[in-house]
């Protein structure tokens, strides 16, 4: 319950805070933190255009994504506390809830006919499709590693093991801050500002959609990025008490925003060709943390 | 309790007088006919076999003279399992094929033969599963495999179909080579057809070489790589109810054998377990590589099935490794996944096979190219496909999910106690599972959007429109059948606790409470599935109260500028996968055909281009092989010269030799 409610708050500030990042960068004052939740509140109260193609996949899908976010936010933990649903193996079933929501995303995105739009299906499909096995490997790696196979227990356990851990902690948030770009679609991978459909991943899928269900979709946005941030915080608090722990979770969070807010002002998105090799060479590095596993664990010897 | 023996002749009574009345039926009625017959066999064989899922083997021996000797015929949890699976997938097939037909004007002859084949079709496929003895289930399954192929055929005007057939029929018999190697092998050392033979031979001679013979005859009929060529090219051409049984039931019968013979292995399990899952993976993401990038539908379902023999074979694999390792739970999370998988894609393959043949029957084009926007002339196959579609790629809140979470589990406790080599290939085991769900993702995303999506891309002969309630029904039921696995698989997870009982592996225990730590995960996980059709409900609901006022417009989708209908800009299946195929070019060949632009060509004339996507084994190393062989064997061309006199001539040499060879003692 806690790591919900931590994960909440947290998606409130994290886009404020990213575009807060970015404007100073540019030199510019830059919009409130709150911004971002009020450009949904208004999204949420307008009436909505509906293309003349679309069929009822198109109304359902934003709600499906939607849940398909919360639910998978239910599985993440907090620390000692385990998240609302936790069990053996919760961390396929997070995986596999995320699909379902990306699986409506992108024949939303088909049912409107549109040119645009089955790029971006096909592209977004394409991209998180190659992270999948970055996740997999990593998580079956720190399994491995501690011997545990729910999300709670292997982020607990994976403090007890020597100094080193925190080595593959160091590459693990690489890797899991890397997959939260590709799903969130943004730099390096996909750039959210740009104004040319060619070139856009995400908001090319979404560009029929409006009103109610446009906000529903900015607001999936910020808890997935809230809910990878709580997956990397949890890679460091383990047992350490919630004094400490709650303020560390929001200087992560902190830390994270600020980071991509820094990545999409000095960075340009990568060629898009380019990207697929980018996101597979990610299960290099997964497959570097199950090197290190083995070493700890002393297989090679 | 009735017999097993009467069971046996009633069946095949019924078989019979069915195939006489049938003749004399009118052809309105004929269709109804075969229904009940099937229908009927499969209540009679499914009651017989009920009781075994739960320890009460059923036998009775055929007294078939002095050559075959005593044919042991036997039902226990593991052919029960497949009996059951068999029936249920046969009866909606046999539903939905009656109003399939409907469509062809057919001649009364053609439509008999069809509905006689399936009958027989159906009970060789229930004998393949009871029968305890080499050569018995050999004519079996020789029996099985011609009359699938002559179902295949049923459109044999057209030259591909047979072609097709032909295909198939050879790769069949390239099977039974295989088995009868097998069997002929052990028959030698222990002087008995009979399957009991196998624990006398397992016993005393090398595991790993008659398994592998095994495992490739099986292979063929499963479609793992590279046997897996006639798969893509049988299952478009067969009428769509059979491209479901097939795909539903046909290939899992060589997973059946695979099994069958697992259970009399002695030794080598960690190596051959290994050797399978390496298999597999490999199959797996081959199978829906293609699958992703075909654009005929019932080809990409054919590749998809491909697929999911490998996600089985995972299964497989694992479950002897953990017989190897002498871990109970992996044994259970293995085989137990892969039986409960061979159920899910049973189900839900033959669903998409039905809904894809009801496009097919209204459209008459299996291309994907072709076809769009038939969510609003068909809603209802276009839901019954996006069912079937979310559940092969095993998303919750369906039951792919179950099956392969348990796989997936598998594999993780598999990597609890083993060896260097053994963590490295589960944990790429691990991450291929991973990106066949991805895949399969892309490519069901692509099937669907495209076919049922959208705008329709060429004007259809006449208007499409949603197919008969007969049709529909069948797939309804195995809808209700896949939410019953998905929200209560504690019932089956029970029953295959009891299969795997029955598999009697030493040195080995099953403790129950292996059973129970993971049944009630797999309980948990469906509760958690109802959370998560509630959550999605109540958005649904609070968001259909905040936009009850609203006042919405319909309007043309977002074109740019351009307001026109641009139905040949959308983006097409094609596009859809071409990133991936680009990417792994060197596997997924792309062929195009097309003539460059000339220099001076100023004002553009129509022109073509045409690209298909070639099956990387079978052009690289099938048809090569293929080509060679039809070499070679053009130089032997003399022996078969047409000529009678000839023919008698190599008989009297023949006979001669054999005479001569008898006289020498060389055969007895």
């Amino acid at each position: 319950m806690l790591s919900l409610i931590l994960q909440l708050i947290a998606a409130i500030f994290f886009t404020g805070i990213i575009i807060r990042t970015k404007s100073i960068f540019s030199g510019r004052k830059g919009p409130g933190i709150l911004q971002p939740i009020k450009d949904v509140i208004r999204l949420f109260k307008k009436s909505a255009v509906y293309s003349e193609t679309t069929s009822f996949i198109f109304q359902i899908a934003p709600t499906v994504y939607f849940s398909s976010v919360i639910m998978a936010m239910l599985v993440i933990p907090f620390g000692q506390s385990k998240g609302i649903i936790s069990f053996n193996g919760d961390f396929i079933f997070f995986a596999y809830v995320l699909a379902l929501g990306k699986f409506f995303s992108i024949i939303s995105a088909m049912d409107t006919g549109s040119s645009f739009e089955g790029m971006g299906a096909s592209r977004e499909a394409l991209y998180s499709m190659f992270a999948e096995p970055a996740f997999f490997i990593l998580m079956g790696s720190l399994a491995l590693l501690t011997g545990h196979t729910s999300f709670q227990e292997i982020f607990s356990a994976l403090h007890i093991g020597s100094y080193i851990t925190y080595a593959l902690a160091i590459l693990a948030t690489f890797v899991l801050l890397m997959i939260a770009m590709i799903e969130n679609s943004r730099m390096p991978i996909d750039d959210p500002k740009t104004h040319l459909e060619l070139t856009m991943i995400h908001e090319v899928m979404i560009l029929d959609n409006s009103g109610f269900d446009l906000g529903l979709i900015l607001t999936t946005g910020y808890l997935k990025f809230a809910m990878y941030g709580a997956l990397i915080v949890n890679l460091y608090i383990g047992v350490i008490p919630y004094g400490f722990t709650i303020p560390l979770f929001f200087i992560i969070q902190f830390l994270m925003a600020f980071m991509i807010g820094t990545i999409e002002s000095f960075m340009a998105r990568f060629r898009m060709g380019h990207n697929a090799q980018f996101i597979f060479a990610l299960t290099s590095v997964s497959l570097l943390i199950f090197f290190g596993a083995l070493l700890i664990l002393g297989k090679f010897l | 309790m009735i017999g097993l023996e009467y069971i046996i002749y009633a069946t095949i009574g019924i078989c019979l007088s069915f195939s006489i009345i049938l003749l004399y039926t009118p052809l309105k009625f004929k269709a109804n006919l075969a229904v009940y017959a099937v229908l009927v066999n499969a209540l009679l064989t499914s009651w017989v076999s009920f009781p075994a899922l739960y320890g009460n083997i059923v036998e009775y021996a055929i007294n078939a003279g002095s050559i075959l000797g005593n044919i042991a015929v036997r039902i226990d949890g593991l052919s029960a399992w497949f009996i059951l699976i068999i029936n249920f997938t046969s009866v909606t097939g046999i539903i939905y094929g009656s109003g399939y037909l409907k469509a062809y004007n057919s001649t009364s002859s053609k439509i008999n033969l069809h509905l006689i084949l399936y009958n027989i079709f159906h009970l060789s496929m229930i004998w393949v599963c009871m029968l305890q003895h080499g050569l018995a289930f050999l004519i079996a399954w020789e029996i099985m495999s011609l009359s699938s192929m002559l179902l295949v055929i049923f459109d044999h005007h057209n030259p591909k179909t047979i072609k097709a057939g032909i295909n198939y029929l050879v790769q069949m018999h390239i099977s039974v080579v295989f088995l009868s190697i097998g069997f002929i092998w052990v028959y030698f050392q222990t002087d008995s057809f009979s399957f009991d033979a196998f624990h006398t031979f397992f016993a005393g001679n090398s595991n790993i070489w008659l398994f592998l013979i095994f495992f490739c005859g099986f292979g063929f009929k499963a479609g793992f790589i590279p046997f897996h060529s006639w798969l893509p090219h049988a299952h478009p051409a067969a009428p769509s109810h059979i491209s479901g049984v097939m795909s539903g039931v046909i290939v899992k019968m060589g997973i059946y054998g695979i099994f069958r013979i697992i259970t009399y292995l002695k030794t080598d399990f960690l190596l051959l377990g290994e050797i399978i899952v390496t298999v597999s993976v490999i199959t797996g993401l081959y199978g829906i590589l293609n699958a992703a990038v075909h654009r005929d539908f019932k080809r990409m379902l054919a590749f998809c099935t491909i697929e999911n023999i490998g996600i089985i074979g995972i299964g497989i694999g694992i479950g002897m490794m953990g017989i190897g390792n002498g871990s109970a739970m992996l044994f259970y999370l293995g085989f137990g996944g892969a039986l409960l998988h061979v159920l899910n894609h049973s189900l839900f393959k033959s669903l998409l096979f039905y809904a894809a043949g009801s496009v097919y029957q209204q459209t008459h084009t299996r291309n994907m190219e072709k076809l769009g926007g038939l969510i609003k002339h068909m809603p209802k196959t276009a839901v019954i496909f996006l069912i079937g579609a979310i559940a092969i790629g095993g998303i919750p809140p369906f039951n792919g999910f179950v099956s392969e979470f348990i796989i997936y589990s598998g594999l993780l406790e598999g990597m609890k106690s083993s060896s260097l080599s053994q963590l490295s290939l589960l944990i790429l085991s691990f991450a291929g599972l991973s990106i066949i769900g991805g895949i399969s993702i892309l490519a069901f995303t692509k099937s669907f959007g495209t076919i049922f999506l959208g705008h329709e891309r060429e004007k259809p002969d006449h208007q499409p429109k949603e197919v008969s309630m007969r049709m529909l029904f069948p797939q309804y039921i195995i809808i209700v059948v896949m939410l019953i696995v998905a929200f209560f698989p504690q019932i089956f997870l029970f029953t295959i606790s009891n299969i795997l009982r029955q598999m009697i592996i030493p040195p080995f225990r099953l403790e129950s409470s292996v059973f129970n730590i993971y049944s009630s995960i797999i309980t948990n996980i469906s509760i958690y599935s109802v959370l998560f059709i509630g959550i999605i409900v109540i958005s649904w609901k609070i968001r259909a109260y905040i936009v009850r006022r609203n006042s919405d417009s319909i309007q043309a989708t977002w074109g740019c500028g351009y307001n026109g209908i641009a139905q040949k800009a959308q983006y097409t299946g094609k596009s859809f996968s071409k990133p991936l195929s680009k990417i792994l070019n060197f596997l997924l060949i792309e062929q195009k055909q097309y003539t460059e632009l000339q220099e001076g060509e100023i004002f553009p004339v129509k022109r073509k281009y045409a690209s298909t996507y070639f099956d990387f084994f079978e052009h690289l190393f099938i048809k090569p092989f293929i080509r060679r062989l039809l070499y070679a064997f053009n130089y032997f061309k003399f022996i078969q010269n047409g000529r009678i006199q000839s023919y008698v001539i190599y008989g009297i040499v023949f006979i001669i030799a054999i005479f001569v060879l008898t006289v020498l003692n060389i055969i007895q």
